[in-house]
């Protein structure tokens, strides 16, 4: 049994080895090799990223899973978590369909193998800085900038370098016009550039400890104006240039409107860099910046649901295929949560709203509506639809995984946001209720008390979403491992 | 009032940068546009077209030079 499985492993790396190589090798129209390497990581730090999620998740049910072992305890293992799947799999997703595209869109092979190369093990390097470093205690304590000053260094080279690519792949292009999917990942690269330099500006003391060159409020709005940013920016524009390429594809039909997508851009890139203050309502921010953090908020709802509707209207008079293809309802469904949470958001940057949420679940709620539902939901579409055609084969090993996979994740965040749900609301009432003779009604164990059932639901909507991606793994294996070498050149040669 | 500066440029800048993308741009270019995910896959290309009836310039794109730097020089 060992033996067979020895020689199945065998084969399946065989035969990876042999389609990198040819690929790399015999000057065909496309780069797939890079391609294949990051569909790969995006699914091994998606299931670790995500299996460390559901281990936080025990540890607010059951605080024994913290293991009375410091490399193990929840603030050690939450930035970590959010790093994983973050950088690791959102990003390594994003580098994927980003080569992907780029290359099919403009008709021209990416431009330099070995830089394309450089940044997919350099961006793996990245990821191991964080989960080796994290765990040890090493933080700059910046909410999804944890990683300190030696690892940003690395991660702006490495970040510099898939510009270059992107960028150079675009001016070689041999189409005239830059489709527009392309505008939405160049802006992605610039903008996280610009952020991810400004809010790691610090002084180093020692290899693994820095300073932040800010103080007090302007450090907490650098800090959120990055933190907002790496959702608006990371996990948002980048998807949106998956969406306007993956969508249009997997329905065969053209984008709903070439010019809406063209003011959806600038809009959404015009208004989103505002709207950080939003999460520094009621601090020592000057109450101005507030004011206008939630205003740029409200108004980003035009865009976001411009973007929303454009998306879902590219399915007209093709609705009938979400019957018969998973992958469509995967891209359909992240739509959906897209609309939804950036419905919420805004809501939520309300200044009233917020005094009610804030520092409660509702607001993990709301990041894992986008997180699960939009961000990872799109993924899983665009990653069963790149797979077969950059590993040569007709279709995925497995349709009906794919189903169980879509209805899985589905479960999983929808218990996962209403349980979150329910738990802000009960909490930010119970903070705020007072006795007649002004003390407080509730002390924050009872509030942590009525969190607890929430914390088991949310617990096994992480267990489901998490067992999706595990299927998918599983089918992604089953595909690669028969993967067809001479069907792969050929796609990659006329695609 | 600051504020309201502030806004009223970024709502300029929003219309210009809209402008300037659109000016020379036909309702004929959009379309052409909209199609160019297909355009380097014939098959699928010629379901869009069966599909919208649209016509979808379909093309194979060319081989990619030997070497570290594919540029034309």
């Amino acid at each position: 049994m060992q033996d067979l499985s020895g020689r199945v492993a065998w084969h399946y790396f065989a035969t990876v080895e042999a389609m990198t190589m040819s690929t790399a090798t015999t000057g065909q129209a496309y780069n797939y090799k890079v391609v294949r390497q990051f569909i790969v990581a995006t699914i091994v730090w998606g299931v670790v990223g995500m299996a460390m999620g559901v281990w936080i998740a025990s540890q607010l049910v059951w605080p024994e899973m913290n293991l009375d072992l410091p490399w193990t305890t929840f603030g050690r293992l939450r930035p970590l978590h959010t790093s994983l799947v973050i950088f690791g799999f959102a990003g390594s997703a994003q580098f994927a369909a980003s080569y992907y595209a780029v290359q099919r869109t403009c008709q021209v092979r990416l431009f330099s193998d070995k830089l394309a190369a450089f940044t997919f093990w350099g961006w793996q390097s990245v990821i191991v800085v964080m989960l080796v470093s994290l765990p040890l205690g090493y933080t700059t304590t910046k909410e999804y900038a944890e990683i300190e000053f030696t690892g940003a260094v690395w991660m702006t080279v490495v970040w510099v370098a898939y510009a270059i690519v992107f960028f150079t792949t675009v001016v070689q292009r041999k189409t005239k016009h830059i489709y527009v999917g392309n505008w939405f990942f160049g802006a992605f690269i610039v903008v996280i550039a610009m952020l991810h330099v400004v809010n790691h500006l610090s002084i180093p003391v020692d290899w693994f400890k820095s300073y932040p060159v800010y103080a007090g409020a302007t450090d907490a709005m650098v800090q959120w104006w990055y933190g907002h940013n790496a959702v608006g920016f990371f996990l948002t524009t980048g998807f949106l240039g998956m969406m306007y390429y993956f969508v249009p594809k997997q329905v065969n039909r053209p984008v709903y409107s070439y010019r809406l997508s063209i003011v959806h851009f600038w809009a959404l890139i015009t208004l989103y860099i505002w709207a950080g203050p939003h999460h520094l309502h009621y601090t020592a921010l000057p109450d101005w910046a507030q004011s206008l953090g939630m205003a740029m908020s409200l108004i980003l709802l035009a865009p976001s649901w411009g973007g929303m509707i454009n998306g879902m209207m590219t399915l007209s008079g093709a609705w009938h295929k979400l019957r018969t293809d998973p992958i469509l309802r995967f891209l359909v469904l992240s739509l959906a949560f897209y609309g939804m949470s950036t419905f919420e958001g805004p809501m939520m940057a309300i200044k009233t709203v917020n005094a009610l949420s804030h520092y409660t679940d509702w607001t993990i709620g709301h990041v894992h509506a986008g997180a699960l539902g939009w961000v990872a939901m799109i993924t899983f579409g665009a990653v069963y639809h790149m797979v077969p055609k950059v590993f040569g084969r007709e279709q995925m090993h497995s349709t009906p995984l794919i189903n169980t996979h879509f209805w899985l994740a589905t479960i999983g965040t929808v218990l996962y946001i209403a349980s979150m749900w329910v738990n802000g609301i009960t909490q930010g009432l119970m903070w705020r209720a007072i006795n007649d003779d002004g003390t407080l009604t509730y002390s924050f164990v009872e509030a942590l008390q009525a969190s607890h059932p929430g914390f088991v639901v949310r617990f096994v909507g992480g267990v489901f979403f998490l067992s999706g991606m595990l299927l998918m793994a599983y089918n992604v294996w089953r595909t690669v491992r028969v993967a067809d070498v001479a069907m792969a050149e050929r796609e990659a040669q006329i695609a | 009032m600051f504020e309201l500066m502030m806004n009223g440029v970024a709502v300029i800048a929003l219309w210009l940068a809209v402008e300037y993308c659109l000016k020379r741009q036909t309702a004929q270019s959009l379309e052409d546009a909209s199609l160019i995910p297909f355009a380097d896959d014939p098959e699928v290309a010629r379901r869009v077209e069966m599909a919208t009836g649209l016509k979808v310039k379909a093309v194979a794109p060319e081989e990619a030079k030997p070497g570290w730097i594919n540029l034309d020089i």
